[in-house]
């Protein structure tokens, strides 16, 4: 028996990712999106996300990809998943409009034996409220990471399914495509999974509003986070892979959402999400850390102190600021003069009226009073602290992400602060 | 001078001012660039902080008047319309007039302060400004809460942090979009007629011979402003026509001990600090001032060491 068809439609993050890993199981895989430029762009295999391992996956099994802008091409497939990233706005809300708009165009040119999936984050009670048969509709929630939806998306920990009625078996062509992964699949009710990946989500949020509260706590009292990350990691109740690394907030938009929407099915349905409030308190809290810190620890002493910030990018290997810690510090930090370095990106003097581009790292430390690495770039890494001490005026370091060393930096004179610690 | 008139214009930021959570406590800045206002009407221009203020706005030259309880009386009948008659459209109207803690803690003085508000809110319906400052407290913020921001819920624990969180309301329902709300830790400074636990009241018994007497350890934390800051502040408040929520904190609490040997060092002999029987539980409060960091990042505090010793200075030199 042949391999069923699998239709990926939507060829953002999510869609582009899933499709790739799905043809590499062995599966005939249709990229379809309605932007033709898009597709065509596709084609001549230029891809508008980076993730490691994408391009060569996709170069592996190029001869299974179709990209289409074809909705024709749609009629042939067994299953067709809706894949697009949802966009959501600055308060976390989601738009899903384009997502309604892509499911209404992919559902009238699917054949009647075709099965569709709903693969983007969508709130409870979406797919039920779809006008599509519902022993052909299902909802599965996705897990992908920036950085390793490769990864993810081809060795998945398991399929959470939504289902009309999770008792009646999965469709064979679905179960084809879902057990090549060879990995635990739970069919459930539809809220159920839709509520599924929320529920992750704030089992990590809950890990890291844990790791912020207490690495602050460790700021204050002589304790260092990173002595204490072990032992929880070692406890079974908590686990190896659990979210305990300190950071400057929550980011990235799709955690964002989730708290927005639990806390707006809260309000609408009279349950208690005073935690989650507390969870996004603490993230907005922590997000300025790096402006509390300075107006602490140099502008209170030398109010016409020069700044030297490293990083301006919202996560090291991209050139995107949405979002970025360094910009927003940048807006909020009043005239001082300023220089700034970024591997990916030149400061644009809109984002500071006394700020100078450099084009090294060390330049943007030369004859400043604090050096801020704002963005974990690797290549600030190999900075020597004693060589940042000697192109600098002062002494201070903000290291947030602790790129640097503590005990070169302290050896060579540096008063290195980074997050869960003391300052030095 | 000191730095108040800051001459900021922060064309990298937005005209408003983004907070962790609700939009109705947004701190907004009506000018980006610090204008100066056309008049600055003070009601309560008596008082520590209402004196300290006409005169930092004098020094620089903003028509000021200021208003005492002799000048009009605000519990009196008929008291709204005279004001109202004073009242030009273009004015900063600062509201400072209360009856503060040490003149009574009961239902009277609560009620004279309604009376009061209310007088004021009625002649600014009468006479709309451009601009109104209540100057609050961080008494509508209960001391069960140790770390507070402009957006911890203002549910107060007696009847001072009431009148004041009531206020707050009899304000915004009569000046809609041009009303800032401060709200004013401690101060301290020369010229306080308070006696409240703090940097005044060691200053006065290090005056008197000493000890400096603290209950139990002075384990507690609180945040001490200086009036400079205080008034500058407000200032920079008046002059961006800022309008929401602001908490007039350092953001840096200290130990009433700490305080206290602060205050106690700077007289010779050193007055001894002495600690007595606690009756009551220790309780902390913390301010996290990044809202005031974003609305003014150019403003800098005053160290307490080195405003304790212009205190001190100022002190010696009065008498």
């Amino acid at each position: 028996m042949s391999k069923p068809t699998i239709a990926f439609c939507g060829m953002t993050h999510l869609g582009l990712n899933s499709a790739i890993a799905v043809a590499d199981m062995g599966f005939p895989v249709v990229c379809f999106d309605p932007n033709a430029q898009l597709i065509a762009t596709l084609n001549d295999s230029v891809m508008p996300v980076q993730e490691p391992g994408l391009d060569e996956m996709l170069a592996k099994n190029a001869d299974r990809i179709r990209f289409t802008a074809d909705l024709g091409d749609l009629v042939g497939c067994d299953v067709a998943y809706i894949a697009p990233d949802v966009p959501t706005d600055e308060r976390g809300q989601s738009d899903l409009s384009p997502i309604r708009a892509i499911i209404d165009l992919v559902a009238a040119n699917l054949n009647d034996a075709a099965i569709l999936v709903v693969l983007c984050q969508v709130p409870p009670g979406f797919t039920r409220g779809l006008a599509f048969p519902a022993d052909r509709l299902y909802y599965q929630v996705e897990t992908l990471v920036f950085g390793c939806a490769i990864e993810r998306a081809r060795h998945p920990e398991r399929y959470i399914i939504g289902c009309a009625e999770p008792d009646k078996p999965l469709p064979a062509a679905f179960v084809a495509v879902l057990a090549a992964a060879e990995c635990p699949i739970l069919p459930m009710r539809y809220e159920s999974a839709e509520l599924a990946k929320i529920s992750i989500n704030m089992c990590l949020v809950a890990s890291v509003s844990v790791a912020n509260t207490m690495a602050e706590l460790c700021e204050n009292i002589g304790a260092d986070w990173s002595e204490i990350v072990p032992a929880l990691k070692l406890d079974r109740r908590i686990g190896q892979y659990s979210y305990l690394k300190p950071g400057l907030g929550i980011a990235g938009g799709n955690l964002e959402r989730d708290l927005t929407s639990v806390c707006n099915m809260a309000a609408e349905h009279g349950s208690d999400a005073g935690v989650v409030h507390a969870w996004i308190s603490n993230s907005k809290h922590r997000k300025d850390w790096a402006l509390r810190t300075l107006h602490e620890q140099l502008f209170q002493d030398n109010p016409n102190a020069e700044l030297g910030v490293l990083g301006l990018t919202y996560k090291e290997d991209t050139h995107s600021i949405k979002n970025s810690p360094s910009l927003a510090l940048l807006a909020n930090i009043g005239q001082c003069s300023l220089k700034a370095y970024d591997p990916a990106i030149d400061f644009d003097p809109a984002w500071h009226p006394n700020g100078q581009n450099t084009t090294t790292p060390l330049a943007a430390c030369q004859g400043v009073d604090a050096v801020a690495i704002m963005t974990p770039w690797g290549v600030f890494k190999d900075l020597a602290p004693a060589v940042i001490k000697n192109a600098m005026r002062g002494d201070l370091v903000l290291d947030p992400y602790a790129v640097l060393d503590g005990t070169t930096c302290a050896a060579a004179g540096l008063r290195r602060i980074t997050l869960g610690k003391p300052a030095q | 001078m000191r730095g108040c008139w800051i001459a900021a214009y922060y064309p990298w930021q937005a005209s408003s001012i983004e907070l962790p959570t609700d939009v109705g406590t947004m701190l907004q800045h009506t000018h980006l660039q610090p204008v100066s206002p056309q008049r600055v009407v003070v009601v309560g221009a008596r008082g520590f902080v209402g004196a300290n203020l006409v005169q930092r706005l004098e020094s620089l030259d903003v028509p000021v008047l200021g208003l005492t309880s002799a000048d009009l009386d605000l519990a009196t009948e008929g008291a709204d319309e005279r004001l109202a008659r004073m009242l030009e459209p273009h004015d900063t109207v600062v509201m400072l007039a209360a009856l503060t803690p040490d003149k009574g803690r009961g239902l009277l003085t609560f009620m004279t302060n309604m009376a009061m508000s209310q007088t004021v809110c009625q002649a600014l319906e009468r006479q709309p400004v451009q601009h109104v400052v209540y100057i609050s407290s961080d008494a509508v913020y209960p001391m069960s809460k140790s770390h507070v921001t402009e957006q911890t819920c203002a549910e107060p624990d007696d009847l001072y942090g009431t009148m004041h969180r009531a206020r707050e309301m009899m304000f915004e329902s009569v000046t809609a979009t041009n009303l800032a709300v401060l709200r004013l830790t401690m101060i301290y400074g020369v010229g306080d007629t308070h006696n409240s636990y703090g940097a005044n009241r060691f200053r006065r018994m290090a005056l008197d011979g000493g000890p400096i007497t603290l209950f139990g350890g002075g384990e507690e934390k609180r945040d001490h402003l200086f009036i400079d800051d205080a008034v500058d502040l407000m200032t920079l408040v008046i002059r961006h026509g800022s309008t929401g929520v602001l908490n007039l904190a350092t953001g840096a609490a200290v130990t009433f001990d700490a305080l206290a040997h602060q205050v106690a060092a700077l007289f010779t002999p050193q007055t001894n600090v002495l600690h007595q029987e606690r009756n009551n539980p220790i309780t902390y409060r913390h301010f996290d001032v990044t809202t005031l960091r974003k609305a003014f990042p150019d403003f800098r505090f005053t160290p307490m060491k080195e405003a304790l010793r212009k205190v001190h200075e100022q002190d010696v030199k009065g008498t």
